[in-house]
């Protein structure tokens, strides 16, 4: 069942800050949505009309199957942590807790025994009694968490709730809200510009750029079918290697060349109108050798990752050319390689940066 | 050596000038304060007293009399006898304090409430634009005088004349702007989310506003409050033109020695004086951190 | 038309009134609003009053106030021809600049060696902020107390200089009005010490240091980059200061009641004799009148000079669109 649904939405500052441009979107219920993108495109302005706090240029924004334009957001029946979880610093944990259902009128003792559940489901029952500012960072975040829960929202909103905190706090907070969605079961719309917390979490992806969607769809389909050169740069990680260049249709072979490097592509091709192209494959997919492959360089920086190792590779161009190998195999700075590609797993990106083809085997790679 | 003074020049240098202009702005306070202890006799003494050996209370005594009935007042007398007097001052001051507090204390309070939340307004709604805020502090900058006469007739027609409603609702007046301005520049402080944050969990704006602007900013506006009380308690203008008779003030109670029979009462004035600027001395110091933040009423970023 | 849609849906939808919000922003913003207009039709009379009085000829001697004879211009023209009130106006620029300038040259100062926090720091501050803490009335008597010619103030003086000072503070016409300068001086210092402290020490510290390393002096990294940044502090204090200063009324009428002569009789003097001891009513409201227009035009232009200061000011720390993080 469709549980928020957006209509045309539009949202303009000021006179001409355009940052929303006509949004058509549905969350599920019980989904886990993630909308990501790069700084400024627009991810907060929509979370903040679907809340209530911004109020849309035009378009219509429904809660299960009701306009909510113009409803106060407190009686959206909606939760939200925010990025600087905004906790109130001069009450205690369980008066931040306690809030929501006060302000609801819901009779101090069942008050107290949700607190209580709430506390309990995030592991801090211990903290009941501090201030948040007696918090350590993951401490607070699970005390956003619970004083948003507590109010049984219909739909969780999350704003990079886990932006503030260092990178293992990070995944361990990723798991506990993986584990809070799985329990509750409600709907979560959750905003990052961290393409790994959005694989990792999401049950559907929304690419957002520049007040546009790019590309809805599952993580597997955004990592192995992006629509368009952006989403393909965006995720994975280290990202795509990006090759610009000219396609060229020969007695039905379609080449691609740029400087120091032709590729033959295979058949699925032909069709690609010649041109302007950028061609992509993903770091993982390629295979290094001593001699032959689609081109040959010189290994300008080696970085293990223990499991992996990082080769890049100069080009000439702005980006180096990246490839991942087992890290069991050992490399030097100065190497002269070959780096070869298998051209199933290739994309082409036309000049306007929309794909116009994809090997046959793009679809439902996993990522490394 | 040349270390040596090169590196104690400036702190030397700067303790000098500071205990130059420090010396310069106690010094009247210590002179008021020393006087309200000497006797009638050296009052007018050359070369002057400074720290009298004879002290007293007996400027206390007069000033601030602990038994009294109607315009009658006693004293005790050197020999600690009590001795009855009659004056037209004499048995005033407690009124005066009396007044001075009422008046003081009730406008102060209803300026910052109105003004906490017309500062709120213009912070979260921007009820008043950038523009409308400075023309609100015209209602500090214009001189009262200049409205003073037209004031004392309006307020005949109102029979707000000598009434301490009247005093109550000018103060409200004139201490507005500087509550909005100051309350103002703690609430800019507080982030939006926090209050974003109680909205959506269910509370009113008025919840909001009571539950959590306000605790956030309390000790702002507690400083806002007490710099506006020493504003109004130091009233002197308004307070001399629109009550004269009923409703005397501190200030204008003090002006009231110039000129009277007893002539140059210095040792009174002073006690006097004394016990109207000491209690703003405690309230200073005990705000003075706050000063400096509400003092910059927004106009500097941090 | 999805916002006619937005608009009718709103209008007629299943509960509209109930959490409306455009509805509750509007009405709370209203309730905010009404302390102000309450405020402003109170005090709408006393300008159509005043206004009355400096066109009707009354003075307390008369009998009703409303049946006045109506005098046209004559009482602006009185005012206007009088050479007392230009020299009112010209004592009360000499005493507002004068003692603005004063106090914030003092306050600068102060501040300057202050701003960094050294032993002996609070009992210093604690110091300089009494004498805003005095009562102005207050301090008028206690001028008087240390001023009269065998007072304090001449007794330290002839110790100094070694020989007996009876110098004439008070009664002296050509020097009164700077004795209430520097009373004046002496009795505001701390707000510009204050507010300049305040911006010193908000003031973040990394570009003085980097200036410092850069072999800046201490008077250049003052000029070059404390004031450019705390100018808007600066700019409303010292208006602030001044038109305070312009309005002062305690100190003057205490001390000297404008005497002697006429020697310190600053604006709100002369209109306090001219309608409370000469009982001149209309003239004093014309006089008034004339004095809130020459007001109204330098708050005018002190808004000016404000907002566009304030608005400098926070274009200087706008964060840029975007930006951060890719
Ligand atoms: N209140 C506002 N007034 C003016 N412009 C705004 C406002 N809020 C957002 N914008 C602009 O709208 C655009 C989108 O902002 P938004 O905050 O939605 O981006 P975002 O995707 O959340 O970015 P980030 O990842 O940095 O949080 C930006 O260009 C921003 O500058
Ligand atoms: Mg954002």
């Amino acid at each position: 069942m469709t549980l928020i649904e957006m209509k045309g939405l539009r949202k303009v500052f000021g006179r001409n800050i355009e940052a929303v441009k006509n949004l058509d979107l549905s969350v599920e219920e019980g989904e886990f949505l993630v909308l990501v993108g790069p700084s400024g495109c627009g991810k907060t302005t929509t979370l903040r009309m679907i809340a209530g706090f911004e109020e849309p240029t035009a378009g219509e924004i429904y809660i299960q199957g009701r306009l909510v334009n113009d409803i106060e957001p407190g009686q959206r029946n909606l939760g939200m942590v925010f990025q600087n979880l905004a906790l109130f610093p001069h009450k205690t944990v369980a008066e931040n807790i306690e809030f929501g259902p006060r302000m609801k009128k819901v009779d101090p003792e069942t008050r107290l025994r949700r607190v209580r559940e709430a506390a309990e489901m995030v592991k801090i029952t211990h903290l009941l009694d501090k201030l948040p500012g007696q918090c350590s960072g993951g401490e607070a975040q699970r005390v956003a968490l619970a004083r948003t829960l507590v109010t049984d929202p219909s739909v969780f909103l999350l704003d990079e709730p886990l932006s503030s905190l260092d990178a293992k706090l990070r995944r361990e907070m990723r798991a506990e809200i993986d584990r809070l969605h799985q329990r509750l079961g409600k709907t979560f719309v959750f905003v990052t510009h961290d393409q790994e917390e959005a694989m990792t979490l999401a049950d559907r992806i929304v690419v957002m750029r520049d007040g546009v969607i790019e590309q809805v769809g599952s993580p597997l389909e955004i990592y192995g079918d992006p629509v368009s050169h952006f989403v393909a740069d965006f995720f994975g990680s280290p990202s795509m290697n990006l090759i610009p260049g000219t396609l060229s249709q020969e007695s039905g072979k379609a080449r691609f060349r740029a400087p120091g490097l032709t590729v033959e592509l295979p058949p699925s091709f032909s069709q690609a109108p010649a041109g302007e192209a950028t061609l992509g494959f993903r770091p993982e997919h390629l295979a290094v050798s001593q001699n032959g492959g689609i081109f040959r360089g010189e290994v300008r920086l080696v970085e293990p990752l223990g499991k992996d190792t990082l080769l890049y590779f100069d080009r000439g161009g702005e980006r180096p050319l990246i490839a991942v190998v087992e890290g069991t195999r050992t490399f030097r700075e100065g190497d002269t390689l070959g780096v070869s590609v298998n051209p199933d797993l290739l994309y082409l990106f036309g000049g306007d940066g929309k794909r116009i083809r994809r090997g046959s085997k793009g679809t439902g790679i996993r990522p490394a | 050596m040349k270390r040596f003074v090169k590196k104690w020049r400036y702190p030397l240098f700067r303790t000098l000038m500071l205990t130059a202009w420090a010396l310069l702005a106690g010094f009247p306070i210590f002179w008021i304060t020393s006087t309200s202890f000497k006797p009638d006799n050296e009052w007018h003494k050359w070369p002057p007293v400074y720290v009298s050996k004879n002290a007293t209370l007996d400027n206390y005594r007069m000033v601030w009399p602990i038994h009294q009935t109607g315009s009658i007042f006693v004293t005790p007398d050197q020999k600690g006898h009590g001795v009855a007097h009659e004056s037209v001052t004499a048995n005033k001051p407690w009124h005066a304090l009396k007044n001075s507090l009422l008046i003081a204390l009730s406008s102060t309070a209803i300026a910052v409430a109105f003004g906490t939340l017309l500062a709120y307004g213009v912070s979260r709604y921007r009820i008043l634009s950038d523009t409308r805020m400075f023309q609100l502090l015209v209602l500090r900058m214009i001189p009262p005088i200049v409205v003073a006469a037209p004031l004392t007739l309006y307020y005949s027609v109102l029979q707000l004349m000598d009434t301490a409603s009247g005093l109550i609702v000018v103060y409200f007046i004139t201490s507005l702007p500087y509550a909005v301005w100051m309350t103002k520049s703690f609430i800019d402080e507080v982030p939006r989310e926090m209050e974003q944050a109680a909205e959506i969990l269910g509370a009113s704006r008025w919840q909001t506003i009571w539950e959590i602007i306000f605790p956030l900013i309390r000790s702002g506006v507690v400083a806002t409050f007490l710099f506006i009380l020493i504003l109004t308690w130091s009233e002197y203008l308004l307070s001399f033109i629109l009550s004269k008779v009923d409703v005397v003030t501190l200030p204008v109670q003090l002006s009231k020695y110039e000129g009277s029979t007893e002539g140059r009462v210095y040792g009174h004035q002073a006690a006097l004086a004394v016990g109207i600027t000491f209690p703003l001395i405690i309230i200073g110091i005990f705000i003075r951190k706050h000063l400096v933040r509400g003092f910059t009423f927004g106009m500097v970023k941090r | 038309m999805t916002a006619s849609a937005t608009e009718t849906a709103a209008g007629t939808g299943a509960a509209p009134a109930r959490g409306s919000r455009s509805r509750g922003i509007r009405i709370f913003k209203w309730t905010l609003l009404t302390p102000l207009f309450s405020l402003f039709f109170f005090l709408m009379p006393v300008f159509l009053l005043q206004l009355y009085f400096s066109l009707h000829s009354w003075t307390i001697y008369l009998s009703s106030w409303w049946d006045a004879d109506y005098a046209g211009f004559d009482l602006f023209r009185e005012v206007l021809t009088e050479s007392r009130f230009y020299w009112a106006f010209a004592r009360s620029f000499l005493f507002a600049g004068l003692s603005t300038v004063g106090c914030f040259i003092i306050g600068f100062g102060l501040a300057l060696l202050m701003y960094r926090p050294f032993r002996g720091h609070s009992v210093f501050y604690v110091l300089f902020i009494l004498p805003m803490l005095t009562v102005p009335i207050v301090i008028s008597y206690t001028a008087d107390m240390l001023l009269f010619r065998s007072g304090p103030i001449n007794d330290i003086m002839s110790f100094l200089a070694g020989t007996e000072i009876r110098f004439t503070w008070l009664a002296n016409p050509n020097f009164a009005i700077f004795t209430i300068i520097m009373l004046e001086i002496w009795n505001w210092t701390p707000f510009a010490f204050i507010i300049m402290l305040a911006g010193l020490s908000s003031l973040p510290a990394e570009p003085v240091e980097a200036a410092r390393i850069l072999g800046a002096s201490r008077l250049r990294i003052f000029w070059e980059i404390q004031i450019p940044l705390l100018r808007p502090v600066i700019f409303l204090a010292l208006i602030l200061r001044f038109l305070e200063a312009m309005a002062e009324f305690p100190k003057t009428w205490g001390l000297l009641q404008g005497g002697p002569g006429t020697s310190t009789e600053t604006i709100p003097v002369y209109l306090y004799i001219v309608t409370w001891r000469a009982f001149n009513v209309s003239k004093g409201a014309a006089a008034s009148y004339l004095v809130m227009l020459l007001m109204i035009v330098i708050i005018l232009s002190a808004i000016y000079v404000l907002r566009r200061e304030k608005k400098a000011l926070d274009a200087l720390y706008e964060k840029p669109a975007g930006g951060g993080e890719a």
